[in-house]
């Protein structure tokens, strides 16, 4: 009876899941035990033509009492000790296992292998070979679930914690945030594949190039940490002070005093924010950035800094050397800019599998649902309507967790070319 | 028992003094007890709009009308209501207030004037917690500087986001709408103040006010159980008066106590929370176990079987309470320490299974009657039964790991606390509305009500047992796409279906009892179920004075039994 | 069981008083101050846990810290105290006598000594403040005073009040208004008073390693703004405890002005002086924790 578990998919879910139904066939039991016999009384017993029968002064039983205090001790201790024995298995790690480290962060996942190779919001592990994520958090507390797996951890910022398993089946999991890390929790969602060992191989290999320029590393650092969120390149404010011509400009802070920014102004701002908050803006909103970019990261980051006059539109692609001039770009490429620029790249694929949203492959021109019922079938006007009213239609099956986009015309034009590329 | 005609007229304590300010200084226990009852009543009705909020969200996958972090806000705004502000002060010092002098034969608490100091110190520490979830910013009616004074300079800029629990480090971030945090956990410790005095007074008061004749040995059951609780109140609650202070040098000092960026642990903030928030479910429900070890005997004509065990069971439960409760953070302690602390948890499923056989035997060869409050306390049973083995997958560690933070565990400590301390309190409201208002209710309305209340419920929580089966994580905005994401959606509209139900039964009983107690026209008697204990021998509704002279007891308090045999 | 027989001999609302007997109260009285008692050392027993913990743990610099401690105010205060807790048990002794003019001159001597701890205590911060050893720059001192003086008339108005004592009704609230108002107008001049030990004892000055501190500057690590953040809790809680044994000793000579104590009923000196010993007591512990060991 009630067996609704999800399916097994590690070496150790078995286990857990036989001690699990021992509990729910033992509960029954009691209930239906303990229900009964009271439903039983309750007609047996009850008060018949409204006048009370007499009743005997039954105070209780010592024999009876003995009973239903060791029995339930019995089964307790007996459940305890399968509980702690089985758990026990759950954390053993195994000498051969692969470790990979797992990063949270409000609110994805990010997942490093021992050659180096980083991936954002999904993993790949080789099948019925004993894993370890080796994990930490790099700001508020997280949870890192695999219900097929049977496995969960909560991920600590300040210290590592760990998780192992070994998977026993090919196919796609998912794996979701358990502890509660504001508003985006419930989209702190991964996806786990596992697959056979050589597929797991060619896939770890791939690893994309090697970069030399650190201006360029550290424009990849200033997207991947979401500095453009906060800051532009391009000399306007969004929320924080621009990034153009800041390097040797003089800064004028809220309590009057003034500084140069040079390297060593740069690196505090990013660690220690909250010590200088520059005039008329808000004091408390950036992130505390220590520990987080590490020390090369940063000078990479100042390098960055230093090149940006103004003129720059785009942050340097990883394919092409130095900064392109928008000017001489196709459509299709500036699609591409923007959407590795405006973290699209976070939600929507290229290659067919789903992170948060749908993904972009073959795209253009797909029929399909909504959640309300109504039926699309995704041309130009289409992706224009889903990306600045993003909420307004939402494909059925996925989240309503895409924030609307203030894109030109021209940028959407870009952007649907791109996406129409994608096949 | 019958002389109860003679005196329905006369004075009684609703009556003997008039107007509010009458009530606003009272030191009458059954007054005091009633101005509780109606504050907590407000804030149920409170925290179950925001849970009915909750619910709605939840009714179809995507997003209906909230953004993620209004949800956040609203669940979280449910649970502090529901916990802080209604069961933790509402069960002990509404039923224990106005039971606990009355049977043991005395004519107030100890210490009336500080009963009502508790009662005032509860409404500010409620203030608080109900200005920390007001969103100052998006008030329209303040001018921009006085919201900017409020926001930075007083941290009012709530609502509180946080989820019940004001995990670290989440809940320490300055900026945002988290500053209202410091007011939360405020509240929290001026509400452990009162709950302090308020236990503390029921101590005092059954050490030292029981009527000639009232040993220790024939005290109600009741009576132990608001005594066990209290010794949990007083001893508790001080630990959260610690980590407020913790809390508070953390965030004016700048000491890294719990923020890992200041080389603090958060884990520390969750042993802390725990110790006192585990004990407090206790002090939930054993009020509620004490009603029903009460209501039982009355409606089955028995004695309650096996007193000693019973009342011995409250206090086990009541100390082991005390030593499980990092098994709220198996996934995050270490092993060792989660072998112990499971192992510890179950021994508190020993004393409470002894309490439910116990209460089932009482009912053997009895002569039973199905008023309300019977059926309440049945539907008890079976209610508690689900909480209480659900509870037992949640201790054993192998499945706790899996079931931890999902819709199961939101399915257990619903069980628990509304199938269990909730319906515990509404049991005890029909049982003793007639002494508490001399008047009496509908019984069929308050029969639908029940099937309503109990159907509801259900509905609304049998689905989530069954989302925790399928690893749906809990204080999730939205189930789009997860595993499984069909059936999710099934369950989740069943649950929703099922809260409505819930909340028209809850309403249907709230209009039921008010409307009686305003308007009702049939006097009660003084002892309509024909109950042997103390507070029925005196008037419905009693005297000011409870007694009009000192009652000696000379017998145990369950003689129910006619037939000499046995 | 033989039910106890009811009539109904109530005339009308009656006021709340002798719900139990003297022996009775009195006895109930003392285990709710216990219970109470005990509760409070449950809290600052967390306290001194903490301390201990992070005294193991940051060891050197808690010593160095320390030192910015002025031992001598500690001394001095403690000194009052235990005089104050001396004075305390003389009143219950006086009141078990019924010589409620000797619980009166007690009860003064002790709030006095109350009132002499909590100005030291007041100067104490100051300096800290004064040397940077506080996260912020309080500029409203003399604000923070005339709030101060506020809510203590507040306070003394409601202890009247609630005491039924209607000949003093009168008085009280006129010298509460007497006391707000000229803390209003002294503000500025007590504020502006330098109180340093130093200047009364002629041996050494208080170690100051630094002149100046900078709380939120780099060198004030976690270690010192640990050891800060629990000297400030720690004894502003207990300055709290302070000011409300203060309040019911005050409460207790309110009574005694109207004699109220007698050989049969002492309750309130009895359970004030309780309280009063806890607090001495608690600061008997927090004074060589914090100033004298480090
Ligand atoms: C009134 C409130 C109440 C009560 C009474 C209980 C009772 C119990 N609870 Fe529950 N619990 C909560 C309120 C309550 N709980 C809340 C609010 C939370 C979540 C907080 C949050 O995270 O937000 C929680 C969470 C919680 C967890 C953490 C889950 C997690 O987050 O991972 C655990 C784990 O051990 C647990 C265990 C238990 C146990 C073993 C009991 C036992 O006391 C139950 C004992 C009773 C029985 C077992 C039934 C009677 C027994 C028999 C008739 C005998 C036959 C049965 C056997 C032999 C097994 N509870
Ligand atoms: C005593 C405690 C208590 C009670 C009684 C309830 C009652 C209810 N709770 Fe609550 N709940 C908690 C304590 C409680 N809850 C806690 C502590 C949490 C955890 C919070 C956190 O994660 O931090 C929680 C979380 C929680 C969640 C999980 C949210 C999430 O994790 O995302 C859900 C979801 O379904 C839920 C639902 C409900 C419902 C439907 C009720 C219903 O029973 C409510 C019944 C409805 C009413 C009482 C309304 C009464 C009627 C009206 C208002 C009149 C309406 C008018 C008409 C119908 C005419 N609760
Ligand atoms: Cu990350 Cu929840
Ligand atoms: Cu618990």
């Amino acid at each position: 009876m009630f067996r609704y578990l999800p399916e097994q998919a590690s070496k150790h879910a078995p286990h857990v899941d036989w001690i699990h139904n021992l509990i729910t066939d033992l509960s029954v039991f009691f209930t239906v035990l303990i229900v009964g016999v009271m439903l039983y009384f309750a007609w047996k017993y009850r008060k018949r033509n409204g006048v009370d029968h007499e009743t005997p002064q039954i105070e209780g039983s010592h024999s009876l009492e003995i009973v239903w205090t060791v029995v339930p001790t019995i089964i307790c201790v007996i459940i305890a000790y399968y509980g702690i024995i089985y758990y026990h298995e759950i954390r053993q790690v195994d000498p051969n296992a692969m470790t990979i480290n797992v990063t949270g962060q409000k609110w994805f996942w990010e997942f490093e292998y021992e050659n180096g190779k980083k991936t954002t919001s999904e993993f790949v592990i080789p099948v019925d070979e004993p894993v370890r994520l080796l994990m930490q958090s790099k700001d508020v507390m997280h949870s890192f679930f695999l219900p097929s797996m049977r496995v969960k951890r909560d991920v600590i910022p300040g210290s590592y914690t760990y998780l192992t398993f070994t998977p026993i089946k090919t196919g796609k999991y998912m794996a979701y945030c358990t502890e509660y890390c504001g508003d985006s929790h419930y989209a702190m969602l991964a996806n786990l594949r596992v697959v056979s060992r050589a597929e797991f191989d060619a896939w770890v290999e791939d690893k994309g190039k090697i970069i030399t320029d650190p201006a360029k590393r550290g424009a990849l650092t200033y997207k991947a940490k979401g500095c453009n969120t906060c800051h532009s390149i391009d000399g306007s404010r969004i929320v924080g002070p621009t990034f153009a011509k800041l390097y040797g400009s003089e800064r004028e802070f809220e309590d009057g005093t003034k500084a140069v920014a040079d390297e060593a102004y740069i690196r505090n701002s990013i660690y220690n924010p909250g010590s200088q908050v520059v005039k008329t803006f808000p004091n408390g909103v950036m992130p505390v950035f220590e520990g987080q970019i590490p020390e090369e990261e940063l000078l990479d980051v100042i390098a960055y800094i230093k090149t940006l006059d103004g003129t720059q539109k785009v942050v340097v692609e990883e394919e092409e050397e130095g900064v392109i001039d928008p000017a001489n770009m196709t459509p299709e490429q500036k699609g591409e800019a923007l959407y590795k620029n405006n973290a699209c790249i976070g939600c929507h694929s290229l290659d067919g599998s789903k992170i948060v949203g749908p993904s972009f492959q073959g795209l253009y021109g797909r029929k399909g649902e909504f959640e309300d019922g109504g039926t699309y079938a995704a041309d130009d006007a289409y992706i224009k309507e889903s990306i600045l009213h993003s909420t307004l239609h939402i494909v059925k099956g996925y989240p309503a967790a895409m924030p609307a986009y203030q894109f030109t015309d021209e940028e959407i034009a870009s952007l649907t070319a791109y996406i129409k590329s994608i096949k | 028992m019958a002389h109860s005609e003679t005196h329905v007229e006369g004075t009684n304590y609703l009556n003997c003094q008039k107007g509010i300010w009458s009530w606003m200084t009272t030191l009458d226990h059954k007054r005091i007890s009633l101005m509780y009852l109606f504050t907590i009543s407000f804030f149920f009705f409170f925290g179950g709009l925001a849970a009915l909020v909750v619910r709605t969200e939840l009714f179809a996958a995507g997003a209906q009308f909230l953004t993620p972090k209004q949800y956040n806000n609203f669940f979280t705004i449910h649970g502090v209501v529901m916990v802080f502000l209604f069961i933790v002060p509402g069960i002990p010092a509404v039923m224990g207030n106005f039971l606990l002098p009355l049977m043991i034969g005395a004519k107030d608490v100890a210490f009336p004037r500080l009963n009502l100091l508790s009662y005032y110190i509860y409404l500010i520490g409620a203030a608080m917690a109900v200005i920390s979830l007001m969103p100052i910013e998006s008030l329209p009616f303040i001018n921009q500087s006085f919201s900017d004074w409020l926001v930075h300079t007083a941290g009012l800029g709530g609502p509180v986001d946080t989820g019940w629990t004001f995990y670290a480090p989440y809940s320490l971030a300055k900026s945002g709408t988290h500053s209202a945090v410091i007011w939360m956990t405020g509240a929290a410790f001026v509400l452990g103040f009162s709950s302090i005095l308020t236990g503390l007074n029921f101590i005092v008061t059954v050490h030292k006010l029981r009527a000639p004749g009232m040993t220790w040995g024939r005290l109600p059951v009741f009576v132990w159980a608001t005594y066990a609780t209290a010794i949990i109140q007083t001893l508790a609650t001080p630990v959260v008066g610690i980590s407020l202070l913790l809390v508070i040098m953390e965030r004016v000092f700048g000491v890294g106590i719990f923020d890992p960026t200041l080389g603090g642990d958060p884990i520390l903030y969750s042993h802390l929370f725990w110790f006192y928030s585990h004990p407090v479910v206790y002090i939930m429900v054993l009020p509620a176990f004490g009603v029903v070890g009460e209501i039982l005997p009355v409606f089955s004509r028995k004695p309650i079987f096996g007193y000693k065990m019973v009342c011995g069971a409250t206090f086990g439960i009541a100390l082991i309470g005390f030593v499980v409760w990092a098994h709220h953070m198996f996934v995050s302690i270490g092993d060792t320490a989660a072998y112990v602390f499971s192992f510890l948890t179950f021994f508190v499923a020993v004393p409470t299974a002894v309490k439910v056989f116990n209460w089932v035997s009482t009912m053997y060869k009895g002569s039973i009657s199905f008023n309300t409050p019977m059926l309440y306390a049945m539907a008890f049973v079976f209610l508690f039964m689900i909480a209480g083995t659900t509870g037992i997958y949640l201790a054993t560690l192998a499945v706790d790991v899996f079931y931890h933070d999902t819709y199961f565990v939101v399915a257990h400590f619903h069980y628990t606390m509304q199938g269990g301390a909730v319906i515990g309190l509404i049991a005890a409201l029909h049982f003793w509305f007639p002494k508490m208002t001399g008047k009496m209710y509908n019984e069929t309305v308050s029969k639908i009500t029940f099937v309503l209340v109990f159907v509801g419920f259900n509905l609304t929580f049998l689905p989530q047992f069954v989302l925790g089966m399928k690893g749906m994580p809990r204080r999730y905005f939205d189930y789009t796409g997860l595993e499984n994401f069909d059936l999710l959606q099934t369950l989740h509209a069943t649950s929703t279906i099922g809260a409505y139900i819930n909340a028209l039964g809850y309403f249907l009983a709230l209009v039921n009892l008010l409307y009686f107690f305003v308007f009702g026209k049939t006097k009660a008697p003084a002892n309509p179920f024909n109950s042997l204990s103390l507070e029925w021998q005196t008037q419905s509704p009693p005297i000011h004075e409870n007694f009009a002279e000192t009652p000696i007891v000379t017998e145990w308090t369950y003689g129910y039994g006619t037939k000499k045999e046995a | 069981m033989s039910n106890p027989t009811i009539s109904n001999a109530i005339e009308s609302g009656p006021p709340h008083v002798h719900h139990m007997d003297a022996p009775t109260a009195y006895h109930a009285a003392k285990l709710g101050m216990w219970l109470f008692l005990a509760t409070e050392v449950l809290l600052f027993g967390g306290l001194f846990t903490a301390f201990a913990l992070y005294r193991y743990v940051y060891f050197a610099e808690f010593q160095t810290a320390s030192v910015n401690l002025d031992w001598r105010m500690g001394a001095l205060n403690t000194a009052f105290l235990i005089f104050s807790s001396f004075t305390a048990a003389l009143a219950v002794d006086a009141a078990q006598h019924g010589n409620n003019a000797k619980v009166r001159r007690n009860v003064l001597i002790t709030l006095f000594c109350g009132f002499v701890f909590l100005i030291v205590k007041y100067f104490e911060y100051k300096s800290k403040v004064h040397y940077g050893l506080f996260p912020y720059a309080v500029k409203g001192f003399e604000n923070f005073l005339f709030t101060g003086s506020l809510f203590l008339a507040i306070g003394a108005s409601g202890v009247v009040i609630f005491t039924h004592n209607a000949k003093l009704r009168l008085p009280t609230i006129l010298a509460s208004i007497a006391l707000v108002v000229s803390f209003y107008f002294l503000k500025h001049t007590i504020a502006t008073i330098e109180f340093d030990l130093a200047n009364l004892f002629p041996f050494g000055h208080a170690h100051h390693p630094k002149d100046v501190w900078e709380f939120n500057g780099p060198e004030f690590n976690a270690a010192y703004k640990s050891y800060f953040g629990l000297y400030y809790c720690m004894t502003g809680l207990h300055a709290l405890h302070v000011i409300l044994g203060m309040g019911i000793l005050f409460w207790v000579y309110l009574k005694a002005l109207n004699n109220r104590f007698s050989p049969n009923y002492y309750t309130p000196v009895e359970l004030g002086a309780l309280y009063w010993h806890l607090v001495d007591l608690i600061w008997i512990y927090l004074f060589p924790l914090l100033y004298l060991v480090g």
